[in-house]
């Protein structure tokens, strides 16, 4: 009992089945993180404790008296708001490199090698999937803390660019740890690609503290890199963003994510050449 | 009718880095060992040549380390061999591997091709949209397969949770969604209770002789081979050392060990096709050949004598049975 269809070597056929694999693998990702809700809970009260932590942190800073360039940068309103979205940001998104180092060190790889469809494309569509419904939820935690907080609200704009700066963010997100995770075609533990990565996050990615506040030696690089992209745009678009630095920033998103995307592609292949010769470990 | 696999002179040599033979240590052996590296090479598969016909039935055996996994990881196209050729339903599995998987179908017993945090329907709809199947057809013989191998009380348990004996019955049911023509078994029935492995065989068989399907197994358990398979193919050393009907090969093959503890040293228990091995004092160690006896025969004979403590039924190990097959070529 034959049910074709089969290979087809026409690429507008070939790009939309996978195309519909990445969607099959995408809600697939979300209905296991929403059947798992007790988890998202947890991740939302631990979102919760952290930004009560962050906030009183920079609530005591604003309260101090600065001098220079420092206190001239300071957004009038706290930095609560901005902490919030990179926050929410930084913790919707999936831990890839751990599902890539399981699957590529433990073997899982082989057998996923032997379906027909790209294993990265479907791995990330997979891992997007739990991080859209981890988005969602934070991201409706963020607003009812923000509510009950009875801090002064960000304009419609700004919670609307930040929004969308934000998941694009999240998705550059997956990409950078996703190059982490293939590492590990490298080397054994992809823990010290990490740590370096997660250091860059933190300061070229302006995780706790905006990069306008950087000195300009510093601030450029770090607007530029893909670090600032996946957290500082969208941490910005609540403190003060204009529209036409959104557009910048949402130009600039999409570079990353073109250029991540096609780093990920040629690293893929090359730790893909080398497996095939020497065999799933 | 063509061939669905011929393999020609198919080798794989691994190469990998060992420390020299009275280099120093610490830091001074590992910058000498980045320029200077032992490259050692450790040929898996030393060139194989066989062809598989369409609908056949064939069995790779040998010890571990033959080269068995070796060669079916080439022929599924995961493994680039390091010379040779083969054809597998018109493919070179390691070239146009994403192709020959929409044709192929496996199951690696020691690795899963389910997603363990998804309920297994979840894995199973997905690979739906993986292998591009319609959904009515697929559908029919998704539920087909589920009442064959009894799945459907786990359908909503994520797979990492199942039993090693659900696991494998989920596993067979993905592997056949797409209704390959072609089946490769690495160990598909190892850890399996008796229930489990007689369900396997009996549907790989049937599924082969109903539509078809050419089966490539490879297994310790004699079993599986005497039960599915028509063929023998003996791999040692990574060469083949033997290519034969299953009939030629059933008198090594159709064999069970019972071992007997007893309250009595010795059990005098004689009976056609059944040789004692030597043993321990109250252990019993028969060697039977069930194409003559079978085994519920002399378990219930060796009951009759009564003070039997425990018994133990397995297959004798495929070490041995590749060994006796060598020393019966020999003569």
């Amino acid at each position: 009992m034959r049910s074709t269809p089969r290979w087809t070597s026409r690429p507008i056929e070939t790009l939309l089945a996978e195309l519909g694999a990445m969607a099959a693998s995408f809600r697939a990702g979300l209905g296991a993180a929403v059947a798992a809700w007790p988890v998202l809970l947890g991740r939302a009260i631990f979102y919760g404790v952290c930004l009560m932590v962050l906030t009183a942190f920079w609530d005591k800073v604003g309260s101090q008296r600065l001098s220079g360039a420092f206190a001239l940068r300071l957004p009038p309103q706290g930095l609560a708001t901005y902490v919030g979205v990179t926050e929410w940001v930084t913790l919707s998104v999936p831990a890839i490199q751990l599902k890539l180092e399981d699957d590529i060190r433990g073997g899982a790889l082989e057998a996923q090698l032997l379906k027909p469809k790209f294993y990265l494309a479907q791995a990330i569509a997979g891992q997007a999937g739990g991080m859209a419904a981890r988005l969602l939820v934070l991201g409706a935690a963020a607003l009812a803390l923000l509510a009950v907080s009875g801090r002064a609200w960000p304009s419609a704009g700004g919670i609307a660019a930040a929004a969308v700066l934000g998941v694009v963010g999240a998705a550059i997100g997956v990409l950078l740890y996703g190059l982490v995770g293939l590492t590990a075609f490298w080397i054994r533990r992809v823990l010290p690609a990490l740590l370096i990565v997660q250091k860059l996050m933190f300061l070229l990615g302006g995780l706790f503290a905006p990069i306008s506040l950087y000195p300009d030696w510093l601030r450029i690089p770090a607007t530029l890199s893909p670090f600032g992209a996946h957290l500082a745009f969208a941490g910005q678009a609540v403190i003060g963003l204009s529209v036409a630095d959104f557009w910048r920033a949402l130009a600039l998103q999409a570079f990353w994510l073109a250029a991540l995307s096609l780093i990920a592609v040629l690293v893929w292949r090359a730790g893909l050449a080398k497996t095939l010769k020497a065999g799933v470990s | 009718m063509n061939p669905a696999i011929t393999v020609k002179e198919l080798r794989k040599a691994y190469r990998y880095s060992r420390r020299r033979r009275g280099a120093p240590n610490g830091p001074l052996r590992a910058l000498a060992g980045l320029f200077n590296p032992d490259i050692v090479e450790v040929e898996a598969v030393a060139g194989v040549s066989f062809t598989v016909a369409a609908g056949e039935r064939v069995a790779v055996i040998g010890p571990n380390g033959a080269g068995k996994s070796t060669t079916l990881k080439m022929l599924s196209g995961v493994l680039e061999p390091s010379a040779g050729a083969a054809d597998v339903l018109g493919f070179t599995p390691w070239r146009q591997r994403r192709a020959l998987a929409y044709e192929i179908g496996v199951v690696f017993g020691q690795r899963s091709q389910l997603w363990s945090e998804l309920p297994v329907r979840d894995s199973f709809s997905l690979l739906r949209r993986i292998y591009d199947q319609p959904e009515g057809a697929c559908r029919r013989r998704r539920d087909a397969l589920i009442e064959r191998f009894g799945v459907g009380e786990v359908l909503d348990q994520p797979a990492g949770r199942l039993s090693l004996g659900q696991r494998m019955r989920c596993e067979i049911v993905a592997s056949l969604l797409h209704a390959p023509r072609l089946l490769f078994l690495d160990e598909p029935t190892i850890g399996l209770d008796v229930t489990a492995k007689a369900a396997i065989r009996d549907f790989v068989r049937e599924q082969s002789l109903n539509e078809g399907q050419t089966v490539v197994l490879t297994s310790h358990d004699t079993r599986d081979i005497e039960l599915v398979c028509e063929r023998v193919i003996v791999i040692n050393a990574g060469r083949i050392v033997l290519d034969r009907p299953i009939a030629d090969l059933r008198r090594f093959i159709a064999r069970k060990l019972v071992t007997l503890q007893s309250q009595a040293p010795t059990l005098a228990l004689e009976l056609p096709g059944v040789a004692r091995r030597p043993a321990e004092p109250h252990t019993t160690i028969l060697e039977i050949d069930t194409r003559r006896t079978r085994v519920d025969v002399v378990i219930a004979a060796a009951l009759a004598l009564g003070g039997i403590e425990d018994v133990t039924v397995e297959d004798p190990p495929m070490e041995e049975v590749v060994h006796e097959i060598y020393a019966a070529l020999d003569k």
